[in-house]
């Protein structure tokens, strides 16, 4: 021990060279008893395993989904937005602008209105109202701006917390399967509240075929806080069974896609931090990038999306779509004629399809398992026009065509599915 | 440029491999052997790098086909960089692996895995001390949790081949500065540790 | 913490998981058939059936944490599993609140509700993860406990 290493230095070293070596360095750096295990770091064991971390992510997403429709939900569209929009900005605008019922211009931007016993009356709520200024507005501020907002706070705690990254190690090992990380969690989450600011999540994935597989996914089966705030407003009972469909989707399409697309899909690193307490004002940064972003790229698209679908019912656009699309959808689907108009306005605002499919619910037209197949295409359907121009942005032509080959496909394979096991149950 | 994953056998090596490859991951035997080894791609500075999950070795003097085989991807792999996986709460035997593929004048980057369950031994590692002696970048990590994975592989990059003479040389040099100002070092390696 | 406060620890987490354990199994019920209201206890989940199965898992899962940190509680791998059944009890409990708070502001008709209508939304029966809600609070002195060491 006492003699000098130096001295006998040749390359390699003996064994018991190499073990003296060793134990002059561990005498210097290696303390034992120096570290105590401390409760945060006991609690981030427990988080990451699976056994204890699954009831503990389940927990936190009943928070999550609690926490949004209690928040977009009831306290901010149901208690103060409905009355708003419904008792005094549309008897406003009804009896001032310009036209009247009937006048094209005025169904464009204020009411529609809608045939009642062969007579024309005027709409009593901004849902049905379908005008620029009505529905367009409604389901912007009304709805949507709230679901978005309620979304990114909670999304921005868990982040800060260190939670997401360890929900992400968690699911790590089931998206693998599909040839995703589990950083895919990120951008999912993400798109619940809207999927522009999803999509821009993307970026950190390193290949092509992963960018193209998680937009793709994203697109399509995760459905936005606009239509989640639309659905729970309309068919809150079927909620549960629309999004264990649209997961079922997400991973059997993932799957699908990971076995087909060329390329490789490697490991995305996540930082995992210590569990720490967040910061009011980097939430509060966090909160107010996203939902601007929201603002700022969504929103110009929804109205211009809303016209477009106004002018293409004025014109008789869509009469026509829905004659030469109807009985495809009819036979393949099973849903009635009456939804292929709402199916095809859905490519440019999917929130007021919904809100469409609502109104020949409420006249009893369709069956249960209708109005399930018909809400559950309309997700994934097609991406709203503003996703669909970020993705333009994000990729290039050719990979958009990909991805809306890829997308027919799937909306036709499994609307069919779905209709298929209708039959079989006996419910279609 | 490959990446070799070496280390001892359980020192949750597959764990690791799978944190740092993507999903397509080919697993084949070693020509002429039955020993099974893993391949996968990592993504380096924006490159796609192959990794290599090298059957678990103790030392490069083979005992077994396993750590034959290990010896023998290694040689064959000459340009390549290893990450030294370590059981941090036993670095000593971990060590003598990791020196002698330093020896060899591989570029290593040493990995402390289990560091949580080092910590639950009570055991506290100076990272930034261990980092000067070996001249080699050395990285805590969990790799049931990702800890750490980032970092590590921000460094692989960092990694050079160093010379034995050099380790030996810096542990004198280390161990003389800790007799004369022990309490400075003590600071430093505090800040290092992983809370 | 001393021998004391862990015997306590031990019998009061053991009560404390038991009856989570009934009541996630009341719940868990409840969601398979109609749901019941059992004087100031409410488990019809009236207001939102789909969470029904969803909170019954959790607290039966946070009972399964309680009852299984007993054991050696005074280690601190062992109070942990008790401080995150209690997290959980606060998510459900917390949101279960927040339901109510949300649904108080509000009017029928009018903007605001009013006093009488805001203070009668907080009326029992309540659900039971609310009740757990005050008995799971007592892990915070054990959380404080730890830190001291």
């Amino acid at each position: 021990m006492k003699r000098k290493l130096k001295e006998v230095v040749k390359v390699p070293l003996s064994v018991d060279e190499r073990w003296d070596l060793i134990e002059k360095i561990s005498k210097q750096t290696v303390e034992f008893g120096a570290y105590k295990h401390t409760l945060k770091d006991a609690i981030a064991e427990l988080t990451v395993k699976p056994l204890t971390g699954i009831p503990v992510a389940i927990a936190v997403i009943y928070g999550f989904w609690s926490f949004f429709c209690d928040f977009a939900g009831t306290l901010f569209t149901d208690g103060f937005m409905v009355k708003i929009f419904d008792e005094h900005w549309l008897p406003w605008l009804q009896s001032f602008f310009l036209g009247g019922l009937g006048n094209p211009f005025y169904a464009l931007m204020v009411d529609a209105g809608h045939i009642e016993d062969g007579v024309l009356v005027a709409s009593d709520n901004c849902f049905e109202a379908f005008g620029v200024l009505t529905s367009g507005l409604f389901i912007v501020f009304g709805v949507v701006l709230w679901a978005v907002l309620a979304f990114y706070l909670i999304f921005a705690i868990l982040e800060d917390i260190g939670y997401l990254p360890r929900l992400a190690v968690l699911v790590d090992t089931v998206l693998h399967k599909i040839g995703l990380h589990g950083y895919a969690i990120v951008p999912t989450f993400l798109s619940l509240g809207c999927n522009v600011p999803g999509v821009t999540a993307t970026r950190p994935l390193e290949t092509r075929k992963q960018r193209f597989m998680m937009m793709t996914l994203l697109a399509i089966f995760v459905p936005c806080g606009a239509q989640i705030g639309i659905m729970q407003e309309l068919v809150p009972e079927l909620m549960g069974w629309i999004f264990l469909t649209l997961a079922i989707g997400y991973l059997g399409f993932g799957f699908i896609l990971n076995k087909i697309v060329l390329g490789k899909s490697p490991e995305l690193i996540m930082d995992v931090p210590p569990y720490q307490m967040p910061t009011l004002r980097n939430i509060g940064r966090k909160l107010w990038i996203r939902t601007s972003r929201f603002l700022l790229v969504a929103v110009p698209f929804v109205l211009l999306g809303s016209i477009i679908v106004g002018l293409m019912y004025l014109t008789g656009a869509m009469d026509w779509l829905a004659a030469v699309f109807g009985p495809l959808l009819m036979v393949w689907f099973g849903v009635p004629s009456e939804t292929v108009a709402p199916l095809i306005a859905g490519f440019l605002r999917k929130d007021l399809a919904v809100g469409v499919l609502g109104g020949l619910m409420a006249q009893g037209i369709m069956t249960t398992f209708q109005v399930f197949t018909s809400v559950v295409l309309l997700c994934i359907y097609f991406p709203c026009l503003a996703t669909f121009a970020l993705m333009l942005k994000e990729e290039n032509w050719k990979e958009i065509l990909g991805s809306f080959a890829s997308l027919v496909a799937m909306v036709f394979v499994y609307g069919g599915l779905i209709h298929l096991i209708g039959i079989m149950l006996g419910v279609a | 440029m490959k990446i070799l994953l070496m280390g001892h056998p359980n020192v949750g090596k597959s764990v690791f491999f799978n944190r740092l490859t993507g999903a397509k991951v080919f697993e084949s035997n070693y020509p002429g052997t039955t020993v099974d080894f893993m391949k996968g791609w990592m993504r380096l500075e924006r490159e796609d790098v192959e990794l290599i999950d090298v059957p678990g070795a103790f030392s490069l003097e083979p005992k077994d086909r396993a750590e034959e085989v290990a010896v023998k991807m290694l040689e064959e792999n000459r340009d390549s960089v290893v990450v030294c996986v370590l059981d941090a709460s036993k670095v000593e035997r971990g060590l003598y692996l990791a020196l002698e593929i330093i020896e060899r004048g591989y570029p290593v980057v040493v990995a402390l895995n289990m560091w949580d369950v080092a910590e639950d031994k009570n055991i506290r590692i100076d990272v930034e001390k261990l980092e000067r002696i070996l001249g080699v970048p050395v990285v805590p990590t969990i790799a049931i949790s990702g800890e750490g994975f980032k970092e590590l592989v921000s460094k692989i990059k960092d990694a050079a081949p160093v010379k034995i003479e050099k380790i030996i040389e810096s542990v004198g040099a280390v161990s003389a500065a800790a007799s004369t100002g022990e309490a400075q070092a003590q600071g430093g390696g505090e800040s290092a540790a992983v809370s | 913490m001393n021998e004391n406060e862990k015997k306590f620890g031990q019998i009061y987490f053991a009560v404390l998981g038991a009856v989570a354990l009934a009541f996630g199994a009341a719940e868990l019920i409840a969601s398979a058939g109609e749901g019941f209201t059992w004087g100031i206890l409410d488990s019809s989940g009236a207001s939102d059936p789909m969470f029904l199965p969803w909170k019954a898992i959790i607290l039966l899962s946070a009972s399964l944490f309680y009852l299984s940190s007993v054991k050696n509680f005074a280690e601190v791998h062992q109070i942990a599993k008790a401080v995150m059944a209690s997290i959980m009890i606060w998510i459900v409990a917390g949101m279960a609140i927040w339901a109510r708070i949300a649904s108080s502001i509000p009017g029928e008709e009018t903007w605001f509700n009013s006093l009488e209508g805001f203070l009668a939304s907080y009326a029992p029966p309540y659900c039971p993860e609310v009740f757990l809600l005050p008995f799971s609070l007592v892990i915070v002195y054990y959380i404080l406990k730890e830190g001291e060491t």
